[in-house]
C-alpha cells in the first residue's frame, strides 16, 4: 500500500516546470579594448551585483573614455534585458537605465549602470559625522547611513546588518533595530548601536542576539542566514595612507553577558568594537579580496591596524585616538591604482559574531576622523 | 459544527433504534482491533511547483479499536465504535517558485521559495465512525459511512532548505537557507491544525475464525487538516489506510 501510495506520488502528477519569475541583473561586465588603461584594477570590469542592489557602479581611470562602451549582463535564467545586452551607449552623460523582464512576463526590476571616471584622490583627513541617514528606500523599516564625498555628494559606503536583523523581526519599528540614529550626538546627529533580542525566530536557530554594527563595506543579505560571517563585507578601496583613527563615543554594557544558548555567562563584562583596518585588496594570484567577519583582524592580506584596545564603558563622550601601526610598507604605485582597503568597524558586542554578547549594550559613535598622510 | 450534529443525532438515532426493539442488544457483535495505520496526511494535488520528491514516508503507526456492529437485517447492518489512531507523515520535496510563510511567534518571513522542503506530522486522534455494513457472505463484509476524529495530539513542523527565498515577491531580497538548524528556515504550525476533522470512512472485514477476523480501513478527510484561515502551507487532508486483525468479545 506504502509502495503504491509512492508510485502514485511520484510518477503520475509532476507538470510542466513553471517560468522562472525572477528578473535579476546577476553580474555586469565591461569589456574594453585597452583595460590597463581603462580600469584601475582588471577585476573592475566584473561586478557581482547583489539581490538588493539596483544600481551598478563601475569605477574607471579618471581619462577613460565612456561615451560608447557596451555593457554585458548575466541575468537570471530565461530573463530578457531592453535596452538589449550588449548595446552600445554613452554613459558621459549620467547612468543609462535597464529594464529586466522575468520568463513568465510579470515581474520586472530596473537598474541604473553608472560608469565613473575617477580622478585618484589624496585626502588628508576624512570626515564621518553621521549627519545623513534615511530610511532603507524599498523597504522604509531601517535606517542607513550616506557619508559625505569631498565633492558633496553622499556615498553609499556605510553598511549595517540591519537588513539581516528584519529577516527574524519583521514587526520591529526602525527605532527597534541594532543600528540606529541619535539626533543629540556628540556634534549633531550620532549613530548608536545596539546588541538586541532576535526574539522567537533567533532563539529557534540559537542567533538569540544582534550585536549592533556599522562598518565601511557592504552588508551581503543572501548569505545573512546560511553564512553570517561573511555576510559582512569589510572595506573599500582607499587612496590614502591612513595615520590616525580618531573619534568620540559613549559604550553602555548590557546588564549580563549571555553565551550561544542564552545561558548568563556569570562575571563578564561586554565589550565593544572600535577599529579600523588597511589592507591589499588583491591576493598574490590577482584575485579580489574583501575581509569578513571571520578575517577582519587576521588576514594576511593586512597592511595596518589602529584599534582601540579597550572601549571603557562610559555615558559621557569619550575621545579616542588610535595610530595605525604598519606590518608592511605601503607600494605607492598600489595604493594610487586603489589597490588597498580600508575598513572602519563598530559593533556594540566584540563576540557578536558567535551570537555571545549582552542584550542591551549600547555603543554610540561620533565625530570619527581618519587622518592620512598626503603622496607627494 | 452542522456535521457534528448530525453524526450526533445518526448516533442516537442508531441508539433509539437499538433500544426500542427488546432484547437487540442481544445481537451485537462487539468486536477489539489492532490495526498498522500508514497515513496521515496528504496534499490533494501536486502542483507543478513541486518537482520532485526527494524522500517520502507516510510513516507506520498502530489503531486500537472497539467497535460494535448491530445487524438490522439479514444483510445489513450498523457499525460504529472508537477508535484511537496513531499517524504522521515525512515529506521531503523540491520545489520551484513555491509560496511559503515561515512563521514563530508574532514574527514571519515569507515569499517564494526555490530549493527543498522538508514536511514532518504527528498526530493522535480518537475517531467515531458511523458505517452501514453489508454482509457479502457468512465471513466477509464491506461497510461504507463518516468519522468523526478529534486530535489529541498536533504537531507539523519542517523546514526549507539548501535554497533561497526571494523575500516577499520573486523580485525581493534573495535570503540563501543552509541545511543546519539555524541556517535553514523553520517552520511550526502545530496550533494552526483543526482538532476536529470528519470524513469518509470505508471498510472491509474477513471473519476467518469464530473469534479472530482481518480487516481494512480507508479513511479520507473532507477538511483540511488546516484551520480555514490558515494558508502558509498548501492544502493537505488527513488520509489513513489501516490493515489489522480484530478478535469478537461478544
Amino acid at each position: 500500500m506504502l509502495s503504491g501510495l509512492m508510485m502514485v506520488l511520484t510518477t503520475s502528477c509532476f507538470g510542466d516546470e513553471p517560468a522562472n519569475c525572477e528578473a535579476d541583473i546577476e553580474a555586469a561586465i565591461l569589456h574594453v579594448n585597452n583595460p590597463e588603461s581603462f580600469f584601475y584594477q582588471l577585476t573592475d570590469s566584473l561586478q557581482h551585483v547583489m539581490s538588493t542592489d539596483t544600481a551598478i557602479v563601475f569605477t574607471v581611470k579618471g581619462n577613460a573614455d565612456v561615451t560608447a562602451l557596451s555593457p554585458r549582463f548575466t541575468l537570471t535564467p530565461g530573463a530578457t534585458i531592453s535596452p538589449a545586452n550588449g548595446s552600445t551607449h554613452d554613459f558621459s552623460n549620467g547612468p543609462v537605465k535597464y529594464v529586466v523582464t522575468s520568463e513568465d512576463g510579470k515581474w520586472t526590476r530596473c537598474y541604473t549602470v553608472k560608469i565613473v571616471p575617477t580622478v585618484h584622490t589624496v585626502a588628508d583627513t576624512l570626515a564621518f559625522d553621521f549627519e545623513h541617514y534615511e530610511l532603507e528606500t524599498a523597504s522604509g523599516r531601517y535606517y542607513t547611513w550616506h557619508n559625505l564625498l569631498h565633492d558633496g555628494t553622499l556615498g553609499n559606503d556605510w553598511a549595517t546588518a540591519n537588513a539581516g536583523y528584519r529577516i527574524s523581526m519583521s514587526t520591529a519599528a526602525p527605532m527597534d533595530y541594532p543600528t540606529t540614529p541619535v539626533i543629540n550626538g556628540y556634534d549633531g546627529a550620532a549613530v548608536c548601536l545596539r546588541t538586541s533580542d532576535t526574539g522567537p525566530f533567533g532563539k529557534m536557530a540559537n542567533k538569540r542576539l544582534a550585536a549592533g554594527n556599522l562598518f565601511l563595506g557592504t552588508f551581503d543579505i543572501q548569505i545573512a542566514m546560511s553564512d553570517h560571517l561573511h555576510a559582512t563585507r569589510f572595506g573599500i578601496p582607499f587612496t590614502s595612507r591612513p595615520e590616525s583613527f580618531t573619534g568620540y563615543y559613549t559604550f553602555e554594557p548590557g546588564d549580563f553577558v549571555q553565551d550561544f544558548y542564552g545561558n548568563p555567562i556569570p562575571n563578564r563584562t561586554d565589550s565593544a568594537d572600535i577599529y579600523a583596518v588597511f589592507y591589499r585588496n588583491h591576493d598574490a594570484a590577482g584575485n579580489e579580496v574583501v575581509l569578513y567577519g571571520d578575517n577582519v583582524l587576521t588576514s594576511e592580506q593586512i597592511v595596518a591596524i589602529a584599534e582601540l584596545d579597550y572601549v571603557e564603558p562610559t555615558t559621557q563622550w569619550k575621545a579616542w585616538n588610535v595610530k595605525f601601526e604598519y606590518l608592511e610598507d605601503v607600494d605607492e604605485e598600489l595604493l594610487a591604482n586603489r589597490g588597498y582597503s580600508l575598513a572602519i568597524v563598530f559593533s556594540s558586542s566584540s563576540a557578536g559574531g558567535s551570537f555571545t554578547g549582552a542584550i542591551g549594550s549600547r555603543l554610540c559613535v561620533d565625530k570619527v576622523r581618519l587622518i592620512c598622510t598626503t603622496q607627494e | 459544527m452542522s456535521i457534528t450534529r448530525i453524526l450526533t443525532s445518526a448516533v442516537l438515532a442508531a441508539l433509539a433504534a437499538m433500544s426500542i426493539q427488546a432484547g437487540v442488544l442481544d445481537s451485537v457483535r462487539v468486536d477489539a482491533r489492532l490495526g498498522y495505520s500508514i497515513g496521515g496526511t496528504l496534499p490533494t494535488r501536486i502542483g507543478h511547483e513541486i518537482r520532485g520528491i526527494n524522500n517520502f514516508n507516510l510513516g507506520l503507526h498502530f489503531t486500537v479499536a472497539a467497535e460494535a456492529t448491530l445487524p438490522i437485517n439479514e444483510r445489513w447492518s450498523v457499525h460504529s465504535g472508537l477508535r484511537y489512531e496513531m499517524g504522521g507523515m515525512d515529506v521531503d520535496s523540491r520545489v520551484k517558485n513555491y509560496d511559503i510563510e515561515v512563521v514563530k511567534g508574532d514574527e514571519s518571513l515569507s515569499g517564494i521559495f526555490n530549493g527543498n522542503v522538508r514536511i514532518k506530522s504527528t498526530q493522535r486522534r480518537i475517531t467515531l465512525p458511523v458505517q452501514a455494513a453489508y454482509s457479502l457472505s457468512n465471513s466477509v463484509s464491506l461497510r461504507g459511512g463518516l468519522f468523526m476524529g478529534w486530535l489529541t495530539h498536533r504537531r507539523f513542523w519542517g523546514w526549507a532548505y539548501d535554497g533561497y527565498l526571494r523575500e516577499g515577491t520573486p523580485v525581493g531580497a534573495k535570503i540563501e537557507m543552509g541545511t543546519e538548524p539555524g541556517d535553514r528556515g523553520d517552520f511550526e504550525f502545530d496550533h494552526n491544525m483543526r482538532i476536529m476533522q470528519w470524513g469518509l470512512d470505508v471498510g472491509a472485514d474477513w471473519q476467518f475464525h469464530q473469534r479472530w477476523g482481518l480487516y481494512a480501513e480507508l479513511t479520507y478527510g473532507f477538511n483540511g487538516l488546516f484551520k480555514s484561515d490558515f494558508h502558509s502551507v498548501q492544502t493537505l487532508r488527513p488520509m489513513y489506510g489501516t490493515i489489522g486483525i480484530s478478535y469478537r468479545i461478544k
